[in-house]
């Protein structure tokens, strides 16, 4: 499975619990090709950020935030969802390949809802890969 | 979500324990919440709105109130029509058993009060359990506070209103509680009374604390409210029906009866407890009096300044702070901000721009939605700036 690009994972620290599936390098010991990044809320996570990963090159991106209606701090999960579904600004450039992103909403417990979803994604980035002949090039899909 | 606590005094025993225990509230909330997720989607899950609950009921309430209102004579006995006596046990009676459905809105008004009060201990208990009572949110859980106790008081003012059996003992109750208090009990009894026993005025008296107290409710829901932006006021509207229905067929399977009309001249000494309303009346009758307002004072006072006690269990928070070079002036940190945390105000002299977001700090969770917000990295947490984000991301993906 270490053959595809890396998935970046930007998630909640109070989503999914992921702390038992990471390795040192925050990497899925299951799955080492998708890297996490933790924030105290999904509301913090900018669209650029996640442009930031594809444009380095990362195969896909994961959001994941909290069950919608149980954040923390009230409207985070909400705000990215609407970032990303392009109904808040900030949004997604035009330009990002919408779907190399993937946005998740797992309440603490769901860690096992986490890893097959990844599983699933990762093989998917996998195909994309294969077939998507604009995104062999360096530069990201559909400049 | 405990969160690690340096060892700085002996007094972290308590702090761990707190800590502990608000951790596994906070499992058995999510164990819970899952399984209705699971159950009927995240959408009606009840927890997930848990403070618009109480908040429909009092519409109901007020609804039904007023409707009651129309018909609600607030007298003791001087009031004659002809031969036949009309006071407030009369008018209730004309209501429940004569006026078309009044005793099924008397129904609704009774059973919807206990389930504000239902709804409004949910609501606190999830709000704490899950740790969201706190830190930059005290005004919330303070004003909450107030906002239980004058809940119950306006239901008790209710029960004084029907002016039955029970109604004349607690108002005898409560006038001996009252009394035991010093220096300020007997003015308080002749306040309660509107006089020094019970007359025509009391009733009035009674009427004019219940209604007017209600609508001092609104003024402190302003309050609990003006931290928050976009609070969740309503359920989902399929649950308003539910919420209905439900009451419609308690009112339905438990009909309010009347209770024997309150007669001065005698002592009535036992009454149907509701458990919601009246069970600090059951306390009263189970311990000496002064006990009674030592518990009911301290347990006031502790459950006011609750944040307060336990400010110190995790590290105070770090606010946002704003880039004052890069900032725009474009409002959307002010507008995505959950607590009003930011304002925007007037950009100093000599900026290209008119406005600047400045962050008020004792409201700010340090929750990152306005970095979120935010496209021209201009607003900051100081313990985790998007660059060193952004950088962490790039090396992630690099790292291979």
């Amino acid at each position: 499975m270490a053959a595809g690009k890396t998935v970046i994972t930007l998630i909640c620290e109070r989503a999914a619990d992921l702390n038992s599936l990471l390795n040192e390098q925050d990497a899925l010991s299951e799955l080492p090709d998708v890297r996490v990044v933790k924030f105290p809320c999904s509301g913090m996570i900018q669209p650029l950020m996640i442009e930031a990963a594809l444009k380095a090159g990362a195969g896909g991106v994961i959001v994941c935030g909290c069950q919608i209606g149980d954040c923390f701090y009230r409207e985070g999960n909400k705000m990215i969802r609407d970032r990303l579904t392009g109904e808040r600004p900030p949004g997604l450039k035009k330009a990002v390949d919408r779907r190399r992103v993937m946005a998740l909403w797992l309440s603490r417990r769901q860690k096992e809802r986490f890893l097959t979803e990844a599983k699933e994604f990762v093989l998917q980035m996998q195909k994309l890969d294969a077939t998507d002949v604009s995104s062999k090039a360096a530069e990201p899909a559909a400049k | 979500m405990t969160s690690s606590v340096k060892n700085e005094s002996n007094s972290n025993w308590w702090k761990d324990w707190y800590n502990h225990f608000i951790a596994g509230a906070n499992r058995l909330t999510l164990l819970i919440e899952d399984g209705i997720n699971f159950a009927i989607t995240s959408k009606y899950n009840p927890f997930y709105y848990h403070g618009a609950l109480p908040q429909f009921y009092m519409w109901v309430l007020l609804l039904s109130g007023l409707l009651l209102f129309a018909y609600y004579i607030p007298t003791v006995d001087s009031a004659y029509f002809s031969t036949k006596m009309i006071n407030a046990w009369t008018s209730v009676q004309y209501i429940t058993e004569s006026l078309p459905f009044g005793g099924v809105i008397r129904g609704i008004h009774r059973y919807s009060g206990d389930a504000m009060v239902l709804f409004i201990f949910l609501h606190a208990i999830r709000v704490w359990f899950t740790d969201r009572y706190r830190q930059y949110r005290w005004v919330q859980w303070t004003s909450g506070v107030v906002l239980l106790l004058m809940v119950l008081f306006i239901g008790q003012t209710g029960y004084y209103l029907v002016w039955d059996e029970r109604s004349l003992l607690l108002t005898r109750m409560t006038v001996s509680a009252l009394n035991a208090l010093p220096i300020i009990g007997e003015p308080l009894k002749s306040w309660f009374l509107n006089g020094n026993t019970i007359t025509n005025l009391t009733l009035s008296n009674f009427l004019f604390i219940h209604i007017g107290v209600s609508f001092a409710l609104f003024f402190v829901l302003w309050v609990h409210y003006v931290r928050m932006t976009r609070p969740v006021l309503t359920p989902p509207p399929a649950v308003n029906f539910i919420l209905v229905g439900a009451i419609l067929l308690i009112v339905y399977l438990f009909p309010i009866a009347c209770g024997k009309m309150a007669d001065l001249n005698s002592q009535p000494n036992a009454y149907d407890i509701d458990w919601f309303f009246l069970w600090n009346y059951w306390l009263m009758s189970i311990m000496p009096i002064s006990v009674f307002w030592l518990l009911m004072i301290v347990a006031g006072v502790l459950s006011l300044v609750l944040p307060a006690i336990v400010k110190n269990v995790s590290p105070p928070v770090i606010p946002a702070e704003v880039v004052i070079n890069k900032c725009t002036g474009c409002s959307l940190c002010y507008r995505d901000c959950p607590y009003q945390a930011i304002e925007m105000v007037p950009a100093p002299a000599g900026s290209r721009f008119k406005l600047l977001a400045t962050v008020k700090t004792a409201r700010c969770s340090s929750c990152g939605l306005c970095v979120g917000a935010c496209a021209f990295d201009a607003i900051d947490l100081p313990q985790l700036p998007d660059a060193a984000v952004t950088a962490q991301i790039k090396n992630l993906v690099e790292a291979k």
